[in-house]
Order: structure tokens, then C-alpha cells, then sequence
């Protein structure tokens, strides 16, 4: 399954599912992103990591490696 | 029992979530100088505050560092969390004050929630309605507080509307809560199950969607996509209600120039440029007159007291180490209303999500940036800030190479040293080298990071993982009365932290400098009064204490091309670099008053020769051989009592001491040498 680290820039998604295994699991749901939200790529750093985000109602970077525990639809 | 209550004084913390307009609150609330955090969990330190002098309500409000959840995932969150639990000099909050932005509702009521089910008493300040305002919406008080079953009161962080009503809520919950027992919180579970996080937001979008309606707004800019859109909105369409979680466009508009991959990086390193030029810059007259201004006080009382043992202390002791501490005061400000400004626009955290990348690579953490810079002033609120990473092993290493980042205390240092090898009219130069030695030292911290981090299990012996997870607030123009607060409680902080110890040390210089013989006999004939003076005052040191300790260690001065009088200024900078400066200007006893104070020592300092041999002291090669020492010493007591206090134990600190100080040594030794050997004097 896709994964948002894969998204193209300004592509909009519904999350599917978070990977429990990932170390950062928990505060990446703590932080919003849970199964039904929409998100949306809004923005890449230098070298394409970390990622930017538009969650509910604001902006979260994420490193590409834990935008990997990301499962989108 | 209830005479009791009126004696007792309630605690009220307050929390929220980053970004959510927790420390504008407190702002209002105790009007005392705090900084609002926009840059995610930048409230490093707690700050208490009376309600009863501006309210009349008997009791402490704790501000603390934002927090997402009631899991800690870094130190300062941890530092909130476990006061929350059981504060080790307040205890458990009779009351929580929760900040919640109205405009991201569901992702701030996860906490909101957390703390209700808790059982702790919450009273929630609604914040950003106007934001969630101009999208046609609004937060129903009324509803809201009935579904979370606690009082709701919105504020608006702008003006300061709804900040009577919050106290007078306070109020009427504190009466109510001080009749029954204290709350004893149910203990959150350290590490809840990912199914009952995600069952918890299920609840809350609930919530949400009963609480949020549509607003209609001011008719007055009405156009016609607008009443479209809210005709939309009288029918209950999901669809259209999702846009009240729609991110502020202007704010997406910015970042696609500011995180760009070309001019997001220009922009970055000129930021970063007219930062560190105004530190330079606009801070240079100020320090200059703040060190005209002692230098002025210092003579003055000379001349009041009379030329004796206790006019001295006063003059060259007591006036001339006050000096030394207020003249970092202007630079500090300085740098900190610069990060102030940057932190409050929102710019920093965007800052971090463009270096971390780079700074990854080298074991440390884009949130790396924030402890970095500070560095640039003082490595002690430098290694305060550091608490925002939650990696254990990033953060440590970021605390190991802050000293290397040449803080304002080496400003005058090096300031002095580089007008000695270009004097009069090239002083340009040496700005320019001044810019250099700046870059010199990011590059150290880089590399000596990227060599502790290959080796990083024997030396800092963490290895968890590596998280970059950080908010990118909207933008907005900064609060200036925010910014200056914050700019006003970094010089304090600085001033109680260093100021002390620097003023202690350079009354025990004075001492060490002036003492046993105080009164030296002198042959006093055929001399003018100056010189008289003058020849007491060489020979006063010249049997001084500091001498004796001077000539002890001078074995270990002469390899790096220096004698006695050089290492016993080393060993008083030991205990803070800036007194480096000062020191040398004691042993030196410069006492030309006509000029100012670093011209007089850069003369002195040019007629200063080792023993009676005629060679000269300081010579370009020892001069450049001091830089590279001060670039690389860990020459400050402070620094490494906090770096014990925020590692958390004695390792870390003396393996940067042992380390930079032999770095240092050999440096040097190779530096003066390798300059004399290429020929150079």
C-alpha cells in the first residue's frame, strides 16, 4: 500500500491506517494523523526530507522515514 | 473548615498544546515577563505568577512548557507532565487552565480530553475564534462546555477580550473545588494502546462536529462566492464542514518561497547573516559605552576613596567586575529579540525543518537549530533549549558541542586580540576576521559533532530513535510586548546565572593580583609620581599570589609560546572567558586612562617581554595561538555545571572538559608553532 512519504507535491489523501511497529507511531497519531483524516503534501525540505503536512487545521513536518508509517488510500 | 480555605493558596497550572496560545495567556493573566512559544516547546523553564495582586485571587499560576500529549516524548514535555502529576514544590493543581486553538479544535482537545479523563479539574480557554471567524465559522461555548462537562471561556489573545470572564470562572470553580478533597489524578497510562489514541480522536471529531457552526460574517466585505459558500453551509453538508480544518492559505503561500529548495536557503543564510551582524554591529557602541561608563564610575571612585588599598577594591575590584558582567547585557538582548522576533513569526520552526536534514547527517537533529544559535550568546540557555529534542543521544551530543559555538563572552576576547594584530587603520580586517572566526566555529561544531557522533556509543552511549516530528505555525506578525518581554527575562536570566560568579572572580582576581605585598617598597627617587605608581603597581603583582600560581604552571605556558602572566589570565578565564580580558588588563595594570581601555592594553600588551630576556610576549603567532585556544577551551564554570545538570550526570561535562581543553592545548601548540616555524614572529 502507498505510503505518504510517496505522495507527489499538493496531493491530497485519506489515511488508511498507521503502522503500529514504527518507533514514532504513537505521537504521529498523537499529533492527528489518524486513520479517515485527509492530508494533504504541502511542502518538501531540502533533499525532499522531512515533509510537511496539512492536518487538521495546520502544518507538521515529518521526517520521510516516519511519513513511512503512513498508510494512505 | 472553611477559615482554611481563605488561608490556602490554590495552584492553577496552565497547559496546552504547542502553538495554542498558552503563554499569551499568561501574559495577560500575570502581566510578568514570559515569552509566548510559536516555535513548538520553547517554554524551557517554569514560570510562577501571584494572582492576587491583579486579580485577588489567592493563588499561584504555573505556566509550562507546551505539551500534545499526556506521553512525554521529550524532556520538557516530560518536565510538564510529571508536574502536572505531582509537582515537587506545588504538588497536584487544584485547577488546570487548558488552551485549546479553536481553529485546529480536534487536534487541542485530544489533550483537553486526556485531562478530563484524568479526573483533573480543567477549565478550558478557547483560543484563535477570529481565525476560525473568517472561514464562516464558530466554536458553540455553550455546547462544547456541556459535551466536555468543564467550564469553556473563549479569549482572544489579540486585545485580551474574555480574560475578566476566565478569572471570574476561575473563581467560581476554585470556590468550589477547595470545599472538596484535594484531586488525586488517575495515573495515564505511560504507553497506551495506538487503538485507544485513535478511538479517543473518533470521540473527539464527535465533538467537534456538534460544536462548530457556521457563523455568518461581518456583511460588509460579502461577495458573491461568499454567500455561495454559505448558503452551502446552512445545509448540513460534511463536505463543506471539513473546510473549518482548511490550513491558512497565506501562510502556504509564504513557505513555498521560505522552504524552497534554492530560496528557501538564501533567505535562511541571510537571516542568519543579519543576525549575526547585528550582534556585531548594533551591539558594538552599546557595549562601548557601557564599558566607557564603568571605566568613568571605576576612576571616579578612585579618585573619591584615595589611592589605597580599599579605593582599589572598590575601583579596580568591585565597579571594574560589575562592568565586566553588564557589558554582555546589550549583545544578549540583542540576539535573543532577534530569536524572539523569529520565533514568534513562526520562521524558527521552518528553520529546523530545512537543517535537519544536514544536521542529521551528523548525528544531530533539525531541532538542534534552535540550541545552536542561542549558543551564539551563552551556552547556558543555549543547553536549556537543547530539552526540546526528543532524542536522547541528539540531544546530548548537541549539549556536548554547544561550548564550541563561539559565545558572546569570547566577543571581547577576541575583539581585543585581533585590534592588537591589526591596529589603527586596519581595523577592517579584523571585522572581517571576526566574521571568519565566527564561521571558523559552526565549522569546529560540525566536525567535531560528525567525529563524537562515529564514535557516539562509547561517548554518549544512547542510540533510540531518531524523530523529527515539529508544527509549522501559521505565520503572524510578531507581538512586540511578547518579544520584548522575552528579550528583557534573557538578560535576567543571564544576569543571575553568570552574573554572580563573573563578579565573585574578578573581586578574587583583584585579590590574587594585589595581595601579599600590597604596599611594595619602592625606590622612589628620581621618578615623577606616575611612574612611582606604576613601579608599585608592577612589583605589587609581581609578588602577588597570582604570580606564585602563574609561575607554578608557567612549565606548561612556554611550549604555546607564553609566560607566567598569560596563564595565570588562562586560569582565571577558567572560571568564565570574559574574564580573560579584564585579568590581563589587572596584571598588565594598565592605568593610561587617557585612551580607552583596549587601546591602552593593546599598548601595553605590544611593551610586554618574557623575563628580562627582551623578546617579546605577544607576537603574532602567540596572538593567533590565543584564538585558536578561546575557539576551542572550555573556559567557563557555569557551562559546565549546567551541562552536569542537564545531562544529568558528571560524564558529559568532564569528558568536554578533558576533551576540549587538550583540543585546546594542542591546537595552540601547533598553531604557534607552526606559525614560527613558517616564519612568522
Amino acid at each position: 500500500m502507498k505510503t505518504a512519504s510517496q505522495l507527489e507535491y499538493g496531493e491530497r489523501v485519506i489515511i488508511d491506517s498507521i503502522d503500529e511497529k514504527h518507533p514514532s507511531s504513537r505521537r504521529i497519531i498523537e499529533i492527528g494523523f489518524t486513520p479517515g483524516q485527509e492530508i494533504q503534501l504541502v511542502n518538501k525540505s531540502i533533499f525532499n526530507d522531512p515533509l510537511a503536512f496539512s492536518v487538521r487545521g495546520t502544518v507538521i513536518a515529518i521526517r520521510k522515514n516516519e511519513a513511512e508509517c503512513i498508510k494512505v488510500s | 473548615m472553611i477559615p482554611n480555605i481563605l488561608d490556602k493558596t490554590a495552584l492553577i497550572t496552565l497547559v496546552g498544546s504547542p502553538n495554542s496560545g498558552k503563554t499569551t495567556l499568561f501574559n495577560y493573566l500575570s502581566g510578568s515577563n514570559v515569552k509566548t512559544s510559536n516555535y513548538p516547546g520553547a517554554t524551557v523553564e517554569y514560570s510562577v505568577s501571584r494572582l492576587l495582586g491583579k486579580y485577588n485571587i489567592n493563588a499561584n499560576l504555573l505556566d509550562s512548557p507546551g505539551i500534545v500529549s499526556l506521553n512525554p516524548n521529550s524532556p520538557d514535555e516530560k518536565v510538564t507532565v510529571s508536574s502536572l502529576f505531582n509537582h515537587p514544590r506545588f504538588g497536584v493543581p487544584d485547577l488546570i487552565v487548558v488552551t485549546a486553538d479553536s481553529s485546529q479544535l480536534t487536534r487541542h482537545l485530544f489533550l483537553v480530553k486526556q485531562l478530563i479523563a484524568c479526573r483533573f479539574n480543567v477549565v478550558l480557554a478557547l483560543t484563535m475564534q477570529d481565525i476560525l471567524l473568517k472561514k464562516g465559522f464558530k466554536v458553540s461555548i455553550e455546547k462544547l462546555s456541556e459535551e466536555l462537562n468543564c467550564d469553556v471561556v473563549s479569549i482572544d489573545g489579540r486585545n485580551g477580550n474574555g480574560v475578566d470572564k476566565l478569572i471570574r470562572v476561575i473563581n467560581k470553580n476554585l470556590k468550589e473545588i477547595l470545599l472538596r478533597d484535594k484531586v488525586i489524578p488517575l495515573p495515564y497510562e505511560k504507553e497506551s494502546d495506538r487503538q485507544e489514541l485513535i478511538k479517543t480522536y473518533t470521540e473527539i471529531e464527535l465533538i467537534s462536529d456538534n460544536v462548530i457552526e457556521p457563523a455568518p460574517q461581518n456583511g460588509r466585505k460579502l461577495n458573491l462566492k461568499k454567500a455561495n459558500e454559505q448558503l452551502h453551509i446552512l445545509n448540513p453538508d460534511p463536505e463543506i464542514k471539513k473546510n473549518c480544518y482548511e490550513v491558512d492559505q497565506r501562510t502556504l503561500k509564504i513557505d513555498k518561497i521560505l522552504l524552497h529548495k534554492i530560496w528557501g536557503l538564501v533567505v535562511f543564510f541571510l537571516i542568519m547573516a543579519v543576525t549575526f551582524t547585528s550582534i556585531f554591529w548594533l551591539a558594538q557602541p552599546i557595549m562601548d559605552l557601557v564599558s566607557n561608563i564603568f571605566g568613568f564610575l571605576a576612576d571616579e571612585a578612585l579618585v573619591i576613596l584615595g589611592n589605597n588599598w580599599f579605593g582599589d577594591f572598590i575601583s579596580s575590584g568591585l565597579i571594574t567586575g560589575i562592568g565586566s558582567v553588564m557589558v554582555f547585557v546589550p549583545q544578549i538582548m540583542i540576539l535573543f529579540l532577534i530569536l524572539g522576533l523569529l520565533e514568534d513569526t513562526g520562521y524558527l520552526a521552518r528553520g529546523a525543518m530545512l537543517i535537519d536534514r544536514p544536521l542529521s547527517k551528523i548525528g544531530l537533529n533539525g531541532k538542534s537549530f534552535v540550541p545552536m544559535i542561542s549558543g551564539f550568546a551563552c551556552a547556558i540557555p543555549a543547553m536549556m533549549a537543547a530539552r526540546t529534542i526528543p532524542n536522547k543521544r541528539e540531544r546530548l551530543l548537541t549539549i556536548f558541542i554547544i561550548p564550541l559555538l563561539s559565545c558572546s563572552a569570547r566577543l571581547p576576547i577576541f575583539a581585543l586580540l585581533l585590534a592588537f594584530l591589526f591596529p589603527g587603520p586596519k581595523a577592517w580586517i579584523g571585522g572581517l576576521v571576526m566574521a571568519g572566526i565566527y564561521i571558523l566555529s559552526i565549522f569546529n561544531s560540525v566536525v567535531i559533532a560528525a567525529i563524537i557522533n562515529k564514535f557516539a556509543k562509547n561517548i554518549l552511549k544512547e542510540t533510540d530513535n531518531s524523530s523529527f516530528i515539529l508544527e509549522l505555525p501559521a505565520y503572524r506578525a510578531p507581538k512586540i510586548r511578547v518579544v520584548t518581554n522575552n528579550m528583557i527575562s534573557s538578560a535576567r536570566a543571564y544576569l543571575r546565572k553568570a552574573g554572580p560568579v563573573i563578579l565573585v572572580l574578578s573581586i578574587a582576581i583583584w585579590f590574587l593580583t594585589s595581595f601579599p605585598n600590597y604596599k611594595p617598597p619602592v625606590n622612589m627617587h628620581n621618578h615623577s609620581q606616575q611612574e612611582n605608581l606604576q613601579l608599585e603597581n608592577s612589583e605589587r603583582l609581581a609578588n602577588s599570589y597570582a604570580a606564585d600560581m602563574g609561575k607554578f604552571i608557567e612549565p606548561v605556558m612556554r611550549p604555546i609560546g607564553m609566560d607566567w602572566r598569560v596563564g595565570v589570565s588562562l586560569i582565571a578565564a577558567f572560571t568564565a572567558r570574559e574574564v580573560f580580558v579584564s585579568s590581563l588588563a589587572l596584571i598588565f595594570k594598565v592605568t593610561d586612562q587617557s585612551e580607552t581601555l583596549q587601546a591602552s592594553m593593546v599598548k601595553a600588551m605590544n611593551d610586554a617581554t618574557i623575563g628580562n630576556t627582551g623578546q617579546k610576549l605577544f607576537t603574532p603567532s602567540t596572538i593567533i595561538g590565543l584564538i585558536a585556544f578561546f575557539l576551542f577551551a572550555m573556559q567557563c564554570l557555569s557551562t559546565v555545571a549546567v551541562s552536569r545538570k542537564e545531562t544529568g550526570s558528571w560524564r558529559i561535562p568532564v569528558l568536554q572538559l578533558i576533551f576540549f581543553s587538550s583540543l585546546a592545548y594542542i591546537i595552540t601548540f601547533i598553531t604557534v608553532n607552526g606559525l614560527r616555524a613558517l616564519g612568522m614572529a
